[in-house]
């Protein structure tokens, strides 16, 4: 040890007579007492607090109770070597720099050390520059190591956080898109993924209408425009096809400099909230959606009594019939609405009987049959032989039916004149357990927005002619007797509609008309 | 010369009603099923009186109503409101009556000749 060199050519010297950055409690490892009494000196000059020891285990005991920034131990010991302690150190004191002091001939131990992150291996006789600048470089390891373990926590942490965010993302009871000025889906949350498919870089109405076209007052457009955020209700169709009333909300993404970039759309189903709803709230709705039907037809009715009063009066028989004809026609469609009514606002269980399916068809063929030829529209019906019976409530699917041919028999007359020949046909075929109501038309057809909207309640396409009660009731309907209605149809072309019903009615459903079946009369809403 | 009465209803009953009636009290009618065929109906007919439906397709009565007033032809034509529409009365208040579907006859008439006199 040469003390002359000892802190003249030391780089940095504070006014506390320490070296940069080499601060703390030093444990110093050396068997030799000289040396040991020596360094210790040197070091304590340097401005370290020096904890001394003859062998690795006292050594040790010092680690665990000081936790020092560095040690300095000799290669040989007494009772380990300086490389098993330095491996023994890393346990109990991870964050101590370690400069093992060793013979320059023996390679072996000072590759050893340097294979175990030891921060230096420096020779003896120890110069005291030498031990200078490995304190130094011990001291960067110590704050680079200290450093990184910072690092590595945070990063750990913005793990965890963007994890949660994600967990949040994918698990909010929501739908959540991102999507660009084009309508592509730009991200999109698991639950979404879930109902609408893996979708990025799909369309937005593809995948949320089944549209082919942007929907009409998108408000993502609304947001990409004046940057305000939006609110509206929508029915969308999950990819199984299942129809989903949602609240949406949208809200502006911007980049840096401010641009909306992209926009989220948020959206909450509501289906079963509507569901809830709709029989309690919609009653008073549907008192003033039908108030206008009834009342106008209320008027013209008056009007073909007035016909018939003033034909009697006049004894004008044609006047009379005419009138008469008119009446029956004012009672039938008020008839309708007020069952459609009556069905709506009460929860009525199915009054199924076994009956037989071809003269059940024919009684709805023979209401339907006069109604189109009024309308100008032609009729036809195909009934497969041996259709058997099935187990219904006849006055109830009556009515559905019904509701469902005379909407293509309204879809027809809607198509407008053109010379062309409008068709409504109704086949009825046998398949397996259930029976197939098959009723197709090539009036204007429906758009796929229609087409999804359809059953949902007030629904209407026909402005003020229509309640946007009869096909959510035929849906209701069918859907009491356990089966399903599909349609297929284009704008321009037509619509199918596809009515299957199982022969036999669900157990659940059975149970409480069995009590007093064996009413084979077609019963009516009314009773 | 007979007075003629204009029926604007979108209903074809409510119209043939309508239009029976007025013709059995010796009226004269004509008809138009919206407000903007209304509108050409009533400058070519110059009926004495009409009878306006509210809610009609393509063009509501209240907007006809308007567009009729700017008209110095027809804009002192008297305007019966008969409507299924509750509040009506507040829609035309110029309307020298609002009356809601289903109607009296009777009332109607009344109003009708209150308002333009006898037939003839």
């Amino acid at each position: 040890m040469q003390n002359d060199a000892a802190s003249g050519s030391v780089v940095a010297v504070d006014v506390n007579g320490t070296i940069g950055g080499i601060v703390g409690p030093l444990v110093l490892v050396e068997p030799e007492a000289d040396l040991r009494d020596a360094l210790e000196i040197h070091l304590t000059r340097l401005g370290l607090h020096v904890h001394k020891a003859g062998n690795g285990q006292a050594a040790l005991n010092l680690l665990k109770e000081h936790s020092p920034s560095f040690l300095l131990a000799n290669a040989r010991l007494p009772d380990m070597s300086g490389i098993d302690l330095l491996r023994l150190s890393q346990a109990v004191s991870p964050n101590t720099a370690v400069i093992i002091m060793g013979d320059p001939a023996d390679r072996k131990s000072a590759l050893a050390a340097l294979r175990l992150r030891a921060s230096d291996y420096i020779h003896l006789p120890v110069e005291s520059g030498h031990l200078e600048v490995a304190l130094t470089r011990a001291a960067h390891w110590r704050t680079t190591r200290i450093k990184m373990q910072h690092y590595v926590e945070q990063l750990e942490a913005l793990h965890q956080t963007k994890v949660l965010f994600q967990q949040l993302f994918d698990e909010v009871p929501c739908y959540i898109s991102i999507q660009d000025k084009h309508f592509r889906l730009t991200g999109a949350n698991r639950r979404f993924k879930e109902d609408f498919g893996d979708t990025i870089g799909s369309i937005c109405y593809e995948v949320y209408k089944h549209r082919s076209q942007p929907c009409r007052d998108c408000p993502v457009m609304g947001t990409f425009e004046d940057g305000q955020p939006r609110q509206t209700e929508e029915v969308v169709t999950s990819k199984s096809g299942e129809k989903i009333n949602v609240l949406t909300w949208t809200a502006p993404i911007h980049d840096a400099s401010g641009q909306i970039t992209q926009v989220m759309e948020m959206a909450t189903d509501i289906t079963q909230i509507r569901k809830l709803q709709s029989r309690l709230t919609s009653i008073g709705l549907l008192m003033s959606s039908i108030s206008h039907s009834i009342k106008g037809l209320l008027t013209a009715l008056d009007g073909a009594i007035y016909r018939l009063d003033s034909g009697l009066e006049k004894q004008d028989m044609d006047r009379v019939h005419d009138g008469a004809d008119r009446v029956k026609e004012m009672v039938a469609q008020i008839r309708k609405m007020v069952l459609n009514v009556l069905y709506y606002t009460k929860e009525r269980q199915l009054n199924w009987a076994r009956i037989n399916v071809r003269d059940f068809t024919r009684d709805v063929t023979s209401i339907i049959g006069p109604k189109a030829e009024a309308a100008g529209v032609t009729f036809t019906h195909n009934l497969s032989s041996g259709l058997g019976a099935f187990e219904v409530d006849p006055g109830a699917l009556r009515s559905a039916l019904i509701n469902i041919l005379e909407n293509c028999i309204d879809a027809c007359v809607d198509d407008g004149g053109d010379g062309k020949e409008h068709v409504v046909s109704l086949t009825v075929t046998d398949r397996d357990d259930h029976v197939v109501y098959k009723i197709q038309d090539n009036g204007m057809g429906m758009d796929q927005e229609t087409r999804e909207k359809m059953f949902t309640l007030f629904f209407s396409s026909k402005g003020s002619r229509g309640t946007g009660l009869g096909m959510f009731v035929a849906d209701q309907i069918i859907g009491q007797h356990g089966g399903s209605i599909d349609v297929d149809s284009e704008p321009g072309s037509g619509s199918t509609f596809t009515v299957r019903l199982p022969r036999t009615l669900p157990q659940e459903i059975r149970r409480p008309a069995d009590a007093d079946t064996g009413e084979p009369e077609q019963s009516s809403h009314t009773e | 010369m007979t007075k003629k009465i204009l029926i604007v209803d979108d209903d074809p009953n409510i119209t043939s009603y309508l239009t029976e009636f007025f013709e059995d009290n010796g009226y004269a009618t004509c008809a138009a099923p919206d407000g903007r065929e209304a509108l050409d109906v009533a400058k070519k007919e110059k009926p004495d009186l009409i009878t306006l439906d509210l809610e009609m397709p393509d063009e509501w009565g209240p907007r006809f109503y308007r567009k009729m007033s700017q008209d110095p032809e027809i804009k002192n034509t008297p305007v019966i409101v008969i409507s299924g529409l509750s509040g009506n009365q507040y829609a035309i208040q110029k309307a020298v009556a609002s009356i809601s579907k289903p109607f009296d006859r009777d009332e109607l008439i009344k109003i009708v000749r209150d308002t333009i006199g006898d037939a003839k």
